[in-house]
Formats: C-alpha cells, sequence, structure tokens
C-alpha cells in the first residue's frame, strides 16, 4: 500500500507550491478590494492600515468602474489585444502556408523568422522606439528625411519637376503622442509574436492530410479553393489556440507599455493598476479583481480546449 | 505537362525569394541593432553613417563601465539557473506520479495547474510588493528566484508530464518489481531516459525566466536587478546613447536567440500545453 501513496505524495510539493502562490496573494488581493485602504492620507490616517473596520463593499469597485483611467485602459487593452491578434494570425498563416513547402535554404528562413520571438520584451521596446520608431533620429526618421530631400531634388529637374513640386513634404511620425504609442506597442508586440503564431501553423501544416490534397488537386481544385477548403479547416484548432494563449499574453502586456508610454495617458490594465498602487491600494486591488475576470473568460475556453486533447 | 511543371517552377522560385524577403525582414529589428552597437554613439544617429561605418568594439569594451552589464547578467544567469533547478526539483517527481500513478483528479489537477498560469500578473501587484517587503525579501535574489519558479512551474510540469507519458509504463514497473525504491526510480530509470525532454524543458524554462519582465521589473531595484530591469531603466536615451545601448541590448539578448533557434519544436509544446502537435 505504501509503495502506492509515496509516488502520490510527489505531487504535493509542486500542488501545495502553487496553492500558496495562488491564495495568498489573490486572498489579498481580494481583501484589498473590500476596504479603503492607502498608503498616504493624512486627513484620514486609519485608511493607512489594512483593516476590517474600513470595510468599503462594493466602492472600491465603483470607484474604479466611474474613473474615466478605466474605461480608456479597458478600450485600449482591447485595441492592442484585438490588432496584434489579428495581424498575428492573418500573417502567421500567410508566411506558414509560404514557407510549408521545401525550398533552398528554409532552415535558416526558419532560424530567421523565429528570432524575435525569443528577444525579452524591454529590449523589444527600447529597440524599436528609439531605434526604429524615433521621428527624427530613428530610422522612421532617417527615412522620412531622406524621401523629402531625394524630392527635393527631383524638383529642379527641367520637366518633371513641375510633377513633383505637387508632392507634399513628408512629416515623421511620432510615435510617443497618446493614441500613436498604442499603434508603437502594436507594432513591436505583432513583430515579437507573428512568429509563434508562423510556428504553431506550420507544427500544424506538417500533419494536414496529403492524399486529401492531392485528391483535390486530381479533381482540379485550384490553390485558392485547397486553401479555403482544406487547408483553413484544418488550421480552425491551431487559431483557435493561438488567439486564446496570446490573449491572456497580451492582456498582461506591462514592459512594452511601461516603456513606450510612460505617463502619456496609453495605459492599459496592468499599467492602470501600477498607477492605482502607488497609493490606492483598494482601487488597485478592485483593478486586479476585474483583469482576473477579463483573463478568466478567456481562460475558461482555453482551458477546455486543451483539456480534451490532454489524455489522448 | 510541361507548361505545368515550368510554371511551377517559377512559381517555387518566386516562393523562396518571397519567403526570404520575409525572413529578412523579420530578422532586421535584431541585425539593426547589433550593427548599431558596433557604432560610436555619435556615428549611430548620423545618416551618413548609415552603412558604411568604421566599426568599432568601444561599445562592448565600456559596457561595464556605461551600464554595469555584468552585475545585471550575474543576477540574470543566478536566478534564471536556480529558478529553473527548483521548478525540475519540484516539477520531475510531480509529473513521475502523474504519468505513472495517474488518479482520477490527475488531470483536474494539471488544468488547475496551468490555470495558475492564466492570472494576470499585475493583478497581484501590491500584496507581493507588501508581502516580500514586510519579510525583507525586496530585491533579494531569493525572492525573484522563487517567482520565476512559480509562474514557470505549471508550464514545466506539463511538458515533464507529456514526455513521461511516452515512456512504456513496463519499463518502470520493471524497477518496481526488482525492488527498487521511487527515488531510485526516479534517478536510475526515469531521469536517463527522459534525458532529451528534461533538458529542453530547462532550456525552455530558462528563456522564459531570462526574459521575464514584470516582476523582476517590479520586485527589484539594485541587488537583485537582472538584464529587463537594467534594460527598463534605459529607456529613453533620446538618441544620445544607440551606440551603447545597442550593444548592451544585444548582450542581453544574443545568448538566448541562439539558445531559442535549438528549441523551436519544444517551443511549440510548451507553449500551447500539448494541443498542437
Amino acid at each position: 500500500m505504501s509503495d502506492r501513496r509515496l509516488p502520490r505524495l510527489l505531487q504535493s510539493p509542486a500542488v501545495v507550491l502553487l496553492l500558496v502562490w495562488m491564495l495568498i496573494p489573490l486572498g489579498m488581493t481580494l481583501y484589498f478590494s473590500f476596504i479603503r485602504y492607502v498608503l498616504n492620507n493624512l486627513r484620514r490616517p486609519e485608511w493607512t492600515t489594512p483593516s476590517l473596520s474600513n470595510w468599503r463593499g462594493l466602492g472600491n469597485y465603483e470607484f474604479v468602474w466611474g474613473n474615466k483611467d478605466f474605461l480608456l485602459a479597458i478600450q485600449n487593452s482591447l485595441l492592442i489585444v484585438c490588432s496584434i491578434l489579428f495581424l498575428t494570425v492573418i500573417l502567421g498563416i500567410l508566411i506558414a502556408v509560404l514557407i510549408n513547402k521545401a525550398f533552398a535554404g528554409r532552415g535558416i528562413v526558419r532560424v530567421l523568422l523565429i528570432s524575435p520571438f525569443f528577444v525579452m520584451p524591454a529590449v523589444n521596446a527600447v529597440l524599436w522606439i528609439n531605434m526604429i520608431l524615433d521621428p527624427v533620429l530613428g530610422l522612421q526618421g532617417l527615412a522620412v528625411a531622406g524621401i523629402n530631400e531625394l524630392i527635393d531634388g527631383l524638383r529642379t529637374m527641367p520637366l518633371l519637376g513641375g510633377f513633383f513640386n505637387l508632392w507634399p513634404e513628408l512629416t515623421p511620425i511620432s510615435f510617443r503622442a497618446t493614441q500613436t504609442s498604442a499603434y508603437a506597442v502594436i507594432i513591436m508586440v505583432t513583430w515579437q509574436w507573428t512568429p509563434f503564431a508562423v510556428l504553431i501553423f506550420m507544427t500544424s501544416l506538417q500533419s494536414e492530410d496529403q492524399q486529401q490534397k492531392e485528391a483535390a488537386i486530381l479533381d482540379g481544385a485550384g490553390a485558392w479553393n485547397q486553401f479555403r477548403f482544406l487547408t483553413l479547416p484544418h488550421l480552425a484548432r491551431p487559431i483557435a489556440i493561438v488567439v486564446m494563449i496570446q490573449a491572456i499574453f497580451h492582456l498582461s502586456l506591462y514592459a512594452e507599455i511601461e516603456i513606450v508610454s510612460r505617463g502619456n495617458g496609453n495605459k492599459n490594465l496592468p499599467y492602470l493598476i501600477g498607477e492605482f498602487a502607488n497609493n490606492n491600494i483598494g482601487a488597485a486591488s478592485a483593478t486586479g479583481i476585474y483583469a482576473v475576470i477579463l483573463a478568466n473568460i478567456v481562460a475558461i475556453f482555453l482551458l477546455r480546449m486543451i483539456g480534451k486533447t490532454l489524455m489522448e | 505537362m510541361a507548361i505545368v511543371a515550368q510554371s511551377s517552377k517559377t512559381g517555387r522560385v518566386s516562393r523562396a525569394t518571397l519567403a526570404w524577403i520575409i525572413a529578412l525582414l523579420f530578422f532586421f529589428p535584431i541585425f539593426w541593432m547589433v550593427l548599431t552597437s558596433f557604432k560610436t554613439d555619435a556615428d549611430a544617429v548620423k545618416p551618413e553613417f548609415l552603412i558604411w561605418f568604421t566599426p568599432t568594439l568601444e561599445n562592448y569594451v565600456n559596457m561595464t563601465e556605461n551600464y554595469d552589464y555584468w552585475r545585471f547578467a550575474t543576477n540574470s544567469v543566478i536566478t534564471s539557473v536556480f529558478a529553473t533547478l527548483f521548478a525540475l526539483a519540484v516539477g520531475i517527481p510531480c509529473a513521475y506520479a502523474m504519468a505513472f500513478n495517474p488518479s482520477r483528479s490527475t488531470k483536474d489537477v494539471l488544468m488547475w495547474m496551468l490555470s495558475t498560469k492564466m492570472l494576470p500578473a499585475a493583478a497581484v501587484l501590491y500584496p507581493m510588493t507588501f508581502l516580500t517587503k514586510s519579510l525583507g525579501l525586496f530585491d533579494t535574489h531569493f525572492i525573484i528566484i522563487v517567482v520565476l519558479m512559480l509562474i514557470n512551474l505549471p508550464i514545466v510540469v506539463w511538458m515533464l508530464f507529456t514526455y513521461f507519458k511516452e515512456i512504456p509504463k513496463e519499463i518502470i514497473e520493471a524497477g518496481q518489481m526488482d525492488g527498487v525504491s521511487t527515488w531510485g526510480e526516479i534517478r536510475e530509470i526515469l531521469i536517463p531516459l527522459a534525458w532529451g525532454g528534461i533538458a529542453s524543458t530547462a532550456l525552455l524554462c530558462f528563456i522564459f525566466c531570462w526574459n521575464e519582465a514584470y516582476w523582476t521589473v517590479r520586485l527589484t531595484t539594485t541587488d537583485a536587478a537582472t538584464l529587463s530591469k537594467l534594460i527598463e531603466g534605459n529607456r529613453a536615451p533620446e538618441g544620445l546613447f544607440f551606440g551603447r545601448l545597442s550593444a548592451v541590448s544585444a548582450a542581453a539578448v544574443g545568448p538566448i536567440v541562439v539558445l531559442g533557434w535549438f528549441c523551436q519544436k519544444q517551443l511549440v509544446q510548451g507553449l500551447t500545453f500539448g494541443a498542437v502537435k
């Protein structure tokens, strides 16, 4: 008997650790979200220590819900997550189908393509916002300046000059403004996560039924119809998984937002929690619970899908 | 038939060309970072030195002086290595039990473990800061190791479980017949058999630890600060330090990108929890 119980016991360290990791901080967040708790308040010093006598019920949740930054953060979170999902899935499918067939140097192409995924998020953000997207010193700024100079030169041409005179002077886009910094985040995260989508779709395409495909070719199905009626249905499941995994990751996007748009109004939920946590812990906790709920909506679907394949 | 073959040949060539162009475009930012790292700070922002410039190693030589790179890199190595080792130490027995002595609850336990991974970290930001500060663990290697281990433990258990499941049960049971202890089974039979799977799990866990950028930024200031924190702290060089910032960034991501090339396959399994094969 004991030799069957011992192996089961071996699970317990991992289970206990994860249980503690999940329950204690989350329990505290839940508790703080129902009380008044601020780090600094000279008029009401009793609020600076967490205690049940400062019970606020759903007050923090109402306060956060009514806060205009909260709506903004939700909107921004959704804009960022949805844009990234859309772009990575489309690009991922196109690239995966493109490199699915053998060609010269496919191994190297794969290695080049996957590389962005391993770049640490902080480096990704610093690299893009400074060296590539900066309107003056980045490649964007240099490219725009170069094109303007070129057009300027062409204006002096004898005949075509008049045509080039009609061209407007290009102005570089600043990616540090409130709205455009969200685009910068979308660009850099799409760059980083498209390789992930490609990798997953490519893995899945390897298991596509080749006989079915050959039969379709014999029946005279064109490339588009093959893609539309065979490949795309085959990819349905991997697409769903890529969407859900990315949704969970990107809802808690932090380093990129922090680096690109610190203090310029472009916030997402994790960033807003960080801001609240500088003083108003009750509000930070309530926002945290909202974030948990949002992530759970996605997670439930994902877990169901994974659970189905688990014991196969 | 000849026409079909010919057109498909030009099709093949143009496909290959397009694939190469896309791959090079995706790699370009990394290439650009590495290229810039060989320019002086002054040259890095001058259009005339965009591609033709006198390469210099100055930025790499001065990395210690400019950024104290090695201190942060050492912290990254220490925290990532120990977090990975501890995750394996806890994860291997757990996955062993789940794969070879499954109970009715095994599936639920696995799913529950995954669900902990889906909690947004920011939700527990303040409690974690509060706890680590009041326990005197803020900005210590210990807390970073513990947190990195815990956030990666579900993936580690999950990946090991899928590898262990491939091993025929009979081999393990034969060991039991011979009277080998449970610990002996793990050490003498399981680990040698699943060595490849354990190694790729460790590699992937190490990469995730190295790149982690929430807790390593929020729970450290100086002593235990990792490379993520270093880069985050130098986020806005305003063009003055493109050269040196590129060098330190390239040094921070270079080893990991190379490691990543070796575990593409495992990445799919590790990140989709075995749901895409």
